[in-house]
C-alpha cells in the first residue's frame, strides 16, 4: 500500500522527495494515508476470518460432543510450537519496525529475516501436522475416511475436519503471503528505499504480520486446546 | 501561500514525523508476558475445567491480542482514529455473531417447545430417510440408519413446520436427533 | 426550457484535457487518472447494464402470455439468475461509486487523485476478471440457483455455481478495493478549508457507502468461499445433507447482502441530494441532518438482515426482533425524503432534464421505501413473501431509486465529464417515456404480488394474464426510454454543444474547473471557505436568472 514512485534514498524537502507520489502534498499526508488505509485493510480480513470463527462456534453449538472428541486428534504440542514460533516472529518484526525508527537499516533487514525464518518454521511444523492428518484420513467433509484407518471417532467428525483446515489453511495461506511481502521489503531494504522518516511500507507490513499472529492466538485455543 | 495541509487543515510543522519509539523494555516485557499466557493456557488445558475452559482460553486470548495491538501494532501511541476503525470492527463482528448466534440458540428452544427439529425432520421429508455421515462411510450410514429403525424412525413423508404434536412424537424425535448427532 | 447560467470561466481552455492529455489505447488500459477509471467502469456497467436489460426483456416476453412460450423452465431460471447477478454485482454495485464516485469524488473534495490511484487500477482490472468468471459461467452451464445461491439448492445443481461464485467472490474484493479507497480520500486528501460539514452530499453518501463495502463484503467473500468449499468437499456447515445448516447459509449471505442494498442505493441518495440542490437554486435543506442520517443507515442496515429469514425456518423471536429494527431503516430515509422535498419548496426550480430524473426519483423511491414497510411486517411478510410485491418493491428501489438517480446524475455531470451538452427536449422525452415505463411496469407487479402471483414462475395461471401483459408493455416503454437516452448521450458526443465550465450555476468544486477538467483536476488547489450549497449570486438576485 506504499505508493514511492522512485527509488532515490529520502529527502528531506518534500517539493522534490522523490518518494512523495504526485497527488499528495507532504509525506505525513502520504504517511497517513498508506496507515489509514492498511487498518482499514485489517478491519475487512478480521472480517473475513470472523465468518469461519462463527462458523467454528455455530459446530461446537451444534455437536458440542464430537468437537471435544475430534479436537483430541489435533497434536497440542505442535499447536503450542508453532504458537511460541509465531509470537517469535511478531516479536522480531515489531524490533525490525523500531529499527526502521531509528534509521537501522542492517537491523531491519536481520529482523526481518528472523521473522521469515520464524514464519518458514511455522509451515514446516504445519506441514508435518497436515501430512499426519492426511495419512490418518482426517480430511475434510467428503473425503474423510479416518474410520478406515481405524479412528472412530463417534458423530459427524468431516465437519470438524473441515473448519479446521480451513481455519488453518486460509490462515497458512495468509502467513505465505506474509513471507512473500517480506521478502520484498527486504530486498527493497537493501536497495536502500527506506529510511528513519520513510518507513511506512515496512509499518505496514509489520501490521499485517502481527494480524496474522492474532489470528493464531484465537485459532490455538479454540482448536487444539479449549474442551 | 500556505502549501501543507492534511484533512483540510493547515499543518503547522510538515517535515516532522511524529511516531512514538518505543523502548526495547516494551517490546521485551511484552514478549515476555505473551509466552507466559501461552504456558498458562497450554497448561490450564490439560485441566478439565469442563465448559469453563472455554472462557478462560478466550480470556487469555483477549489478553494476548490486546498486548499485541498495542504494543506491536502501536495502537496505544497511535492515530486515535486507527483504534476507533479497529474497535469499530470488533463491534461489526460482535453484531454478526450476536444476531446469528441469537438465532441459533433460540431456534432450538422452540423447536423443542413446538416439536419440530428442521434440521433432521426435512431430510426425512425428502424421502430419502436420514442421510447423515459421507458418502464414503457406509457403515456410519449403517449404523445410524440402524439405530434411527431402533427407535422407530423413518416417518418420512409427514409435514413439518408445527402440528406434530404428541409428547411420545417428541422423545422420538430428540431421539433421532441424539442418534444423529453421535 | 432552462437556459445555461454561464458562469465566468476562471480558467480558458488552455490546458488539454483529462481525455486528450495522453492519447493512444495503453494511455488508457495502464491509467491511474481516477477520471479515465471512471469512465472505463462506466462504459463497463453501461455494457452489463444491457446485458441484463436484455435478459429482463426475455423475462417479460416469456411472460406475457400464461403458458411456457420459447424458454423451458430450465431456461427460465438460468435468464432470471444472470438477469439477477449481473445486474446486482456487475451492474448496481459498481455503478455510481466506481464509475461516478471515482470521476467526482477527487474533484468535490479538491483533490488531485483519490489516496491510491495505482489501487483504482487494480480495481478496475480485478472486476474485469470477475465479469470474466461470470460470462464463462454464463457461457458454460449457466447458473439457476437465483442471485442469492441459497444452499442446499447450490450445493446439489448441475450448473456452474463455483465458476460464477468465484466471479462474484473476484467482484467483491474489487468492491472493497474501491471502499476502502475512497474512506481514505475523504479522510486524507481533502483540499484546504474543506472540513466535514463543508462536504457536499455526495461524498457523504459515498463515504458511507465506502464504510459499507468495507466492513460487509469480507463476509461475503467468507460466506462464498465456504459456498464453493462446502460444494467442492462436502464439508458440512451449509448442506444439510452433511449436517450443516442451511439457514446459516442465509444469515452469512444477507450479513453482507442486506448491507449491500444500501450500497447500491446511499450513492443514489446523494447525486438526488445534489440535483435536488442545484436545480432549485436553493440551500439545500436539513444539510447535517441529509449527511448524518447517510451514516446512520450505513449502521442500522447491518442490523436488519434477519427480515429476508422470516419464513426460511429462522427462530420467531429473532423475527419479532428483525422486524422491529428494519421500522428503523425508515427514520433516516424518511428525513431525506422531507429534506429533498423541503428544498424543492420556494425554490426557484430549473426544469431541465437531470432535475426531471431527481422529481421522479422521489415518486419512484417513496413508493418503493413506503412498500417496504409491509414486508418488514412480520406478519403481512409472510403473505408477501416470494410474490410478485417482493419484486416490485426491489425494482421501484433498485430501478426507480438507484438506476433513476444515476441516470439523473450522468445527465447532470455530463458536461463535465464529455465537455458536451446534450439535447435538453430529447432528455425530457427520454426521462418521461423511462418513468412511464417503469411505472406501467411495476406497479402492475404490486397488485399481482398481492394477488397471489409467486415470484421466479415461468408459467402462471390465466387469471394473471392481464397484469402480466400491462407489465410486460410497460417493459418494453423503458426499454425504449433506456436506449432513446443511450442515443442521444452517444449523439451528444459528436454533435453536441461545447459545455461551459459550470452549465448549472452550482457550487460545489467539480464546477469550478474546465469542462472537461485537465488531468491534475485543478490549476491551482482550491481553498474552501463556505458551504458547498451556498448560491450567493443567485440567492441575491433571486428571479433575475431564473425567466
Amino acid at each position: 500500500m506504499s505508493n514511492e514512485h522512485a527509488h532515490a534514498p529520502a529527502h528531506d524537502d518534500d517539493e522534490h522527495n522523490p518518494h512523495l507520489a504526485h497527488h499528495f502534498d507532504t509525506m505525513g499526508q502520504q504517511t497517513a494515508s498508506a496507515k489509514l488505509g492498511m487498518w482499514l485493510f485489517l478491519a475487512t480480513e478480521i472480517l473475513m476470518f470472523s465468518g469461519l470463527f462463527l462458523a467454528y462456534f455455530i459446530l461446537r453449538m451444534l455437536y458440542p460432543e464430537m468437537v471435544l472428541e475430534a479436537h483430541e486428534h489435533l497434536s497440542k504440542w505442535a499447536g503450542g510450537i508453532n504458537t511460541v514460533v509465531l509470537l517469535t516472529s511478531s516479536y522480531t518484526m515489531a524490533l525490525g519496525v523500531r529499527s526502521i525508527q531509528l534509521g537501522d537499516v542492517k537491523k531491519l533487514r536481520l529482523m526481518l529475516v528472523l521473522t521469515i525464518l520464524c514464519g518458514c518454521i511455522f509451515m514446516v511444523v504445519k506441514y508435518f501436522e497436515y501430512s499426519a492428518k492426511f495419512e490418518h484420513g482426517m480430511l475434510p467433509g467428503k473425503f474423510y475416511s479416518a474410520h478406515l484407518h481405524g479412528y472412530e471417532i463417534d458423530g459427524l467428525p468431516h465437519i470438524f475436519f473441515g473448519v479446521y483446515f480451513l481455519m488453518t489453511g486460509l490462515h497458512g495461506v495468509h502467513v505465505v503471503i506474509g513471507l512473500a511481502i517480506m521478502l520484498w521489503m527486504f530486498v527493497r531494504a537493501g536497495r536502500g528505499e527506506f529510511g528513519a522518516k520513510n518507513y511506512v511500507a515496512i509499518e505496514n507490513t509489520g501490521l499485517y504480520w502481527h494480524l496474522v499472529d492474532l489470528v493464531w492466538i484465537f485459532l490455538f485455543p479454540l482448536l487444539y486446546l479449549v474442551k | 501561500m500556505a502549501k501543507v495541509f492534511l484533512n483540510g487543515q493547515p499543518v503547522e510543522h510538515p517535515h516532522e514525523v511524529h511516531e512514538h519509539i518505543s523502548p526495547m523494555s516494551t517490546y521485551n516485557g511484552v514478549i515476555g508476558a505473551l509466552f507466559v499466557l501461552t504456558g498458562l493456557t497450554f497448561a490450564v488445558s490439560f485441566a478439565d475445567l469442563g465448559p469453563a475452559s472455554l472462557t478462560v482460553a478466550m480470556v487469555v486470548a483477549f489478553i494476548k491480542a490486546t498486548l499485541v495491538v498495542a504494543y506491536f501494532m502501536h495502537l496505544k501511541y497511535d492515530d486515535k482514529f486507527h483504534l476507533f476503525v479497529f474497535l469499530g470492527t470488533i463491534i461489526f463482528v460482535g453484531i454478526f455473531f450476536g444476531f446469528t448466534m441469537f438465532d441459533m440458540k433460540s431456534r432450538d428452544a422452540l423447536n423443542d417447545e413446538q416439536e419440530t427439529f428442521v434440521r433432521w425432520k426435512e431430510q426425512e421429508n425428502a424421502g430419502k430417510g436420514l442421510v447423515v455421515g459421507v458418502d464414503n462411510v457406509p457403515e456410519r450410514r449403517a449404523k445410524v440408519l440402524a439405530e434411527i429403525e431402533a427407535h422407530g424412525g423413518g416417518h418420512g413423508g409427514g409435514e413439518h413446520g408445527g402440528g406434530h404434536g404428541g409428547g411420545e412424537h417428541k422423545a422420538e424425535a430428540k431421539a433421532e436427533h441424539k442418534a444423529a448427532a453421535h | 426550457m432552462s437556459t445555461a447560467v454561464q458562469s465566468q470561466d476562471p480558467h480558458p481552455a488552455v490546458e488539454p484535457s483529462y481525455l486528450v492529455s495522453k492519447r493512444g489505447l495503453m494511455s488508457w488500459l495502464v491509467t491511474v487518472d481516477h477520471k479515465r477509471l471512471g469512465l472505463m467502469y462506466l462504459a463497463s456497467v453501461m455494457f452489463f447494464f444491457l446485458i441484463a436489460g436484455i435478459l429482463a426483456i426475455a423475462l417479460r416476453t416469456e411472460l406475457f402470455t400464461p403458458d411456457q412460450d420459447f424458454m423451458s423452465a430450465q431456461t427460465y431460471n438460468q435468464v432470471f439468475t444472470l438477469h439477477g447477478a449481473i445486474m446486482v454485482f456487475l451492474f448496481i454495485i459498481p455503478s455510481v461509486p466506481a464509475a461516478l464516485g471515482n470521476f467526482f469524488l477527487p474533484l468535490m473534495l479538491g483533490a488531485k487523485d483519490v489516496a491510491f490511484p495505482r489501487l483504482n487500477l487494480l480495481s478496475f482490472y480485478v472486476y474485469s476478471v470477475a465479469a470474466v468468471f461470470l460470462i464463462v459461467a454464463i457461457l458454460t452451464s449457466g447458473l439457476d440457483t437465483g442471485w442469492t445461491f441459497y444452499t442446499p439448492y447450490s450445493t446439489s445443481t448441475g450448473t456452474a455455481v463455483i465458476t460464477a461464485t468465484a466471479g462474484v467472490f473476484i467482484a467483491g474484493f474489487s468492491s472493497i478495493l474501491t471502499g476502502l479507497n475512497f474512506v481514505v480520500t475523504v479522510h486524507k486528501m481533502r483540499a484546504p478549508g474543506m472540513n466535514w460539514n463543508r462536504m457536499p452530499l455526495f461524498v457523504w453518501a459515498i463515504y458511507s457507502t465506502a464504510v459499507i463495502q468495507v466492513l460487509a463484503t469480507p463476509v461475503l467473500a467468507i460466506t462464498l468461499l465456504l459456498l464453493i468449499i462446502e460444494r467442492s468437499l462436502g464439508i458440512g456447515i451449509f448442506d444439510p445433507a452433511m449436517g450443516g445448516d442451511p439457514v446459516l447459509f442465509q444469515h452469512f449471505f444477507w450479513f453482507y447482502s442486506h448491507p449491500a442494498v444500501y450500497i447500491m442505493i446511499l450513492p443514489g441518495f446523494g447525486i438526488i441530494s445534489e440535483i435536488i440542490t442545484v436545480h432549485s437554486r436553493k440551500h439545500i435543506f436539513g444539510y447535517k441532518a441529509i449527511a448524518l442520517s447517510s451514516v446512520a443507515i450505513a449502521v442500522i442496515s447491518f442490523v436488519v438482515w434477519g427480515h429476508h429469514l422470516f419464513v426460511s425456518g429462522q427462530s420467531e423471536l429473532a423475527g419479532v426482533l428483525f422486524s422491529f429494527l428494519t421500522f428503523a431503516v425508515g427514520v433516516p430515509t424518511a428525513i431525506k425524503v422531507f429534506s429533498w422535498v423541503a428544498t424543492l419548496y420556494g425554490g426557484s426550480i430549473q426544469y431541465n432534464t437531470a432535475c426531471w430524473y431527481g422529481m421522479a426519483f422521489l415518486w419512484t423511491f417513496t413508493v418503493g421505501g413506503l412498500t417496504g414497510l409491509p414486508l418488514s411486517t412480520l406478519a403481512i411478510d409472510v403473505h408477501l413473501h416470494d410474490t410478485y410485491f417482493v419484486v416490485a418493491h426491489f425494482h421501484y428501489v433498485m430501478v426507480g431509486g438507484t438506476v433513476v438517480a444515476f441516470i439523473g446524475g450522468l445527465h447532470h455531470w455530463w458536461p463535465k465529464m464529455t465537455g458536451r451538452m446534450f439535447n435538453e427536449t430529447a432528455g425530457k422525452w427520454g426521462c418521461l417515456l423511462v418513468f412511464i415505463g417503469f411505472n406501467v411496469t411495476f406497479m402492475t407487479q404490486f397488485f399481482l404480488g398481492h394477488q397471489g402471483m409467486p415470484r421466479r414462475y415461468y408459467a402462471y395461471l390465466p387469471e394473471y394474464q392481464v397484469m402480466h401483459q400491462v407489465s410486460t408493455i410497460g417493459s418494453y416503454i423503458l426499454a425504449v426510454g433506456l436506449l432513446w437516452t443511450l442515443i442521444y448521450l452517444m449523439h451528444s458526443l459528436w454533435k453536441g454543444e461545447k459545455a461551459p465550465s459550470n452549465p448549472w450555476g452550482a457550487v460545489t468544486l467539480e464546477w469550478q474547473t474546465q469542462s472537461p477538467p485537465i488531468e491534475h483536476n485543478f490549476h491551482e488547489t482550491p481553498h474552501i471557505h463556505g458551504s458547498p450549497y451556498d448560491f450567493p449570486e443567485i440567492d441575491k438576485s433571486a428571479g433575475a436568472l431564473h425567466h
